[in-house]
């Protein structure tokens, strides 16, 4: 798998070149802004970048947009954020923009190469990925109209790992449930929560999301 | 009753007291009439409609004078009968002021000094007053039928053309009059006694209504029980003293207070009005001498200056029939004036009206001061907030660029590490550290300042703030980019009101409201926990006050034990 690596502190770049080969993957190229990444990716043709959310020149949310126009320009590049936030708004606007081959990820999460490794292969496979951090705050929001406390607690865990962007298979794996249940359990929350059942897999992952996103600030008062 | 319509009503009724006079003493001299009585008649009413015009030359008293006049008009009117005897018009007449006369006695003395009634029980006397003196009349006005070598000697134009004998009515009438008459005097003496010293001067003229009615009273009640065969002549005398003293006694009481402002007062007052500018015009305009200078001494420029801060030199005026006054001690001036020599005579009065324009640019030049200052103050507040602010995002961009950036290093080079020895369980500890370490740091940099903030605004940033909150929360929030001080402000009111709900309320559910309402941001956080809460010194919803001072908005907090709190602000939103 090649990828492009993207950010604007040299020892972070360098740092992940370094470590992705020993994990598997290819380095095609590092760099240190979002125009030298446009050329990067035309001369490399990567799988995936991997690019922070602040970027030169405001060092804000640069990284967001660089992905949406990556997205549109190569739907076959998969797009990782590595993000300081943990902010529900900013992982909705990436995967509202393309919920497939789409990640937003907490940039801790390098320093600990399994996570980063497991969410590159899910985003290079066509899924998306969602910092497990993220959900749970969204999770752990206590409302009395967010419709969750109908929920079992085992279909919690469920719904926790179908918001990470996981495939009823991946929460199988990850359950050691049978794929059989796992499929029951996921038919029966969307039922619960009025989600709609046969869209494609990514669809569901932004749909849930938006779900626990509006669950906590939606109630608004008349 | 406005002034024009004062005027006019003074000067219609001077205009018929004094047609009537001269028609009065015309006609009687023709009878031959030639008594002390008739003159001083003529005198007494010329010397009170004199004083009634002294009155209405001042715009306060014009309603007084009016009255006062009214009462005149009705005084000689009612002589109507007995210059014309045979006529039913002049009859009429004679009933109907014969009547009003009493009543508009009582209107005026208890009208004095402001020209109304003032009070429920003034009110209702005069009212009863003018009633009870109508009715009595009326009698003779229905069914009166005339009586030769009587004046008059026709009836009113309202006669019946059926009569009776009414003298029993009449004698009850006087006994009512005389309940009245006790009455007035209970009510005049009330007012002597409640009244404060200060105000003696102004009590002459109810002193010499209450002394008149006393001793009509008296001479009546006399005249009644002694069947006193003088008591006619006495009355009448009365009568026509009465007729002079009253308008004079109002005459006095507001000249005397007029008298003890005096014309320097009256200066004052103006110059006291007048508004920035115009200082030296009123004063120009009181002295009568248009081409006055008045200059204001500069300290700072050693130097005086005229009313619009340009320079004056003062001695270049003097001279050629100009002279100077100095305020103040020569040697340290606070003002001069330049006038017209002649003026020097009164000196003294220049002397206390350069004072009193002086406090007047005093009080202009300090309130002005005083607003500056407030502006000022009020702008460095916004400034040290605004600095405040700039301050807590660039700290939060160093950590995020500094420190967070060569931890993360740090845990790409740990794994480098584990890498080559898989087995180091220190390594794996420091891993678990660095993780601890990055989370710390990563809410620090996020309560100094929300990125979220500054990227996608208020809504985004207070939805972000009730991700985090434990207790369920209600919003209603309309808002777009503001200004971003207004912003900011705004988040820290709701995330400083959640963070005590959630320390200290017990509350089930929160409800939040932001709402632009003309021009104003209007945040409300309310919840539903005990109450109670205060802004001490210190704490944070101290500090949010001030911030929200600072934008010119302002913070309120109710909490009523037991009923919840609610925190409210406002700010302004002018684009800043």
């Amino acid at each position: 798998m090649r990828i492009v690596v993207a950010d604007d502190s040299a020892l972070i770049r360098d740092g992940l070149a370094e470590l992705l080969p020993l994990h598997g993957f290819e380095i095609a190229a590092t760099c240190s802004d979002v125009t030298a990444l446009t050329d990067a990716i035309a001369a490399a043709k990567p799988n995936l970048v991997v690019l922070d959310i602040r970027m030169p020149p405001t060092f804000s949310t640069e990284g967001i947009e660089a992905a949406k126009a990556i997205r549109v320009a190569h739907p076959e590049i998969g797009v990782v954020v590595l993000s300081q936030y943990v902010e529900a708004d900013y992982a909705l606007e990436l995967l509202r923009s393309s919920p497939a081959r789409c990640g937003y990820l907490l940039k801790d999460r390098i320093t600990d190469m399994r996570v980063l490794a497991e969410a590159l292969r899910r985003v290079d496979q066509g899924g998306s990925y969602v910092d497990p951090e993220l959900v749970d705050l969204l999770l752990r929001r206590r409302s009395a109209t967010n419709g969750l406390e109908q929920l079992t607690s085992r279909e919690r865990e469920v719904l926790s790992l179908l918001a990470q962007g996981l495939t009823d298979r991946g929460i199988s794996e990850r359950l050691w449930l049978n794929a059989k249940t796992v499929e029951t359990h996921v038919r029966h929350i969307l039922a619960k929560l009025n989600l709609p059942i046969d869209t494609g897999h990514n669809r569901r992952v932004l749909a849930v999301l938006t779900y626990l996103r509006d669950a906590g600030v939606s109630d608004r008062c008349p | 009753m406005t002034k024009r319509a004062a005027q006019a009503a003074v000067w219609a009724a001077s205009a018929a007291i004094g047609i009537w006079l001269v028609l009065d003493v015309v006609r009687q001299r023709a009878l031959g009439v030639d008594d002390p009585g008739l003159y001083f008649v003529v005198v007494a009413t010329t010397v009170a409609a004199v004083a009634a015009n002294g009155v209405a030359r001042s715009d306060r008293h014009a309603v007084l004078a009016v009255l006062m006049l009214w009462w005149l008009v009705a005084a000689v009117g009612s002589d109507a009968g007995v210059m014309w005897p045979d006529s039913r018009l002049a009859s009429t007449t004679y009933f109907v002021f014969t009547g009003v006369v009493i009543g508009a006695y009582v209107h005026m003395a208890l009208a004095y000094p402001s020209g109304r009634v003032e009070g429920r029980n003034d009110r209702l006397f005069v009212v009863a007053t003018y009633t009870v003196a109508l009715a009595w009349i009326a009698i003779p006005a229905l069914f009166y039928p005339g009586c030769t070598s009587c004046a008059p000697a026709v009836p009113s134009l309202a006669f019946t053309g059926s009569t009776f004998d009414y003298s029993g009515i009449g004698t009850a009438f006087e006994w009512i009059f005389i309940v009245l008459g006790g009455v007035f005097v209970g009510l005049i003496v009330g007012r002597l006694r409640s009244w404060p010293r200060g105000a003696r001067l102004t009590m002459v003229p109810l002193a010499v209504a209450g002394l008149f009615a006393t001793v009509h009273f008296i001479i009546r009640q006399a005249a009644i029980l002694t069947t006193w065969s003088q008591a006619s002549a006495a009355l009448d005398w009365a009568d026509r003293i009465n007729l002079v003293a009253v308008p004079v006694a109002i005459f006095v009481g507001v000249l005397a207070v007029r008298r003890r402002r005096g014309p320097l007062g009256d200066l004052v007052v103006e110059l006291g009005n007048a508004p920035p500018g115009q200082v030296r015009a009123a004063l120009a305009r009181s002295m009568g001498d248009p081409s006055l200078e008045l200059a204001l001494w500069l300290p700072d420029h050693g130097g005086f200056v005229d009313e619009t801060g340009a320079a004056l030199d003062v001695s270049k005026h003097v001279g050629g029939g100009r002279a100077l006054t100095v305020i103040g001690p020569p040697e340290r001036p606070l003002a001069a004036i330049v006038h017209d020599d002649r003026l020097v005579g009164q000196r003294p009065v220049l002397e206390a009206a350069g004072s009193a324009a002086l406090l007047a640019f005093e009080n202009a030049r300090l309130q002005a001061e005083l607003r500056a200052q407030l502006l000022e103050l009020q702008a460095s507040r916004a400034r040290l907030v605004a600095a405040g602010d700039a301050e807590r995002r660039r700290l939060e961009r160093d950590l995020h660029d500094g420190a967070q950036q060569r931890l993360l290093a740090l845990g790409l080079a740990l794994q480098l590490l584990q890498n080559e020895r898989p087995d180091a369980r220190l390594l794996s500890e420091a891993q678990d550290q660095l993780q601890a370490a990055l989370h710390e740091l990563r809410e620090l940099a996020r309560g100094i300042h929300p990125a979220i903030l500054n990227e996608k605004g208020l809504q985004a940033a207070i939805n972000s703030l009730i991700d985090r909150s434990p207790i369920p929360v209600r919003t209603d929030i309309e808002c777009d980019r503001l200004p971003s001080p207004v912003e900011i402000a705004a988040y820290f009111v709701v995330s400083e009101a959640l963070a005590n709900i959630v320390k200290h309320a017990e509350a089930q559910a929160v409800s939040i409201s932001v709402r632009l309402v003309d021009d104003r941001l209007v945040i409300e956080v309310s919840d539903n926990g005990h109450g109670g809460a205060t802004p001490n010194a210190g704490s944070g919803l101290q500090g949010l006050a001030d911030r929200i001072g600072a934008l010119s908005g302002s913070f309120r907090l109710e909490s009523p034990a037991g009923l919840g709190t609610t925190v409210h602000a406002e700010i302004p939103c002018a684009s800043s």
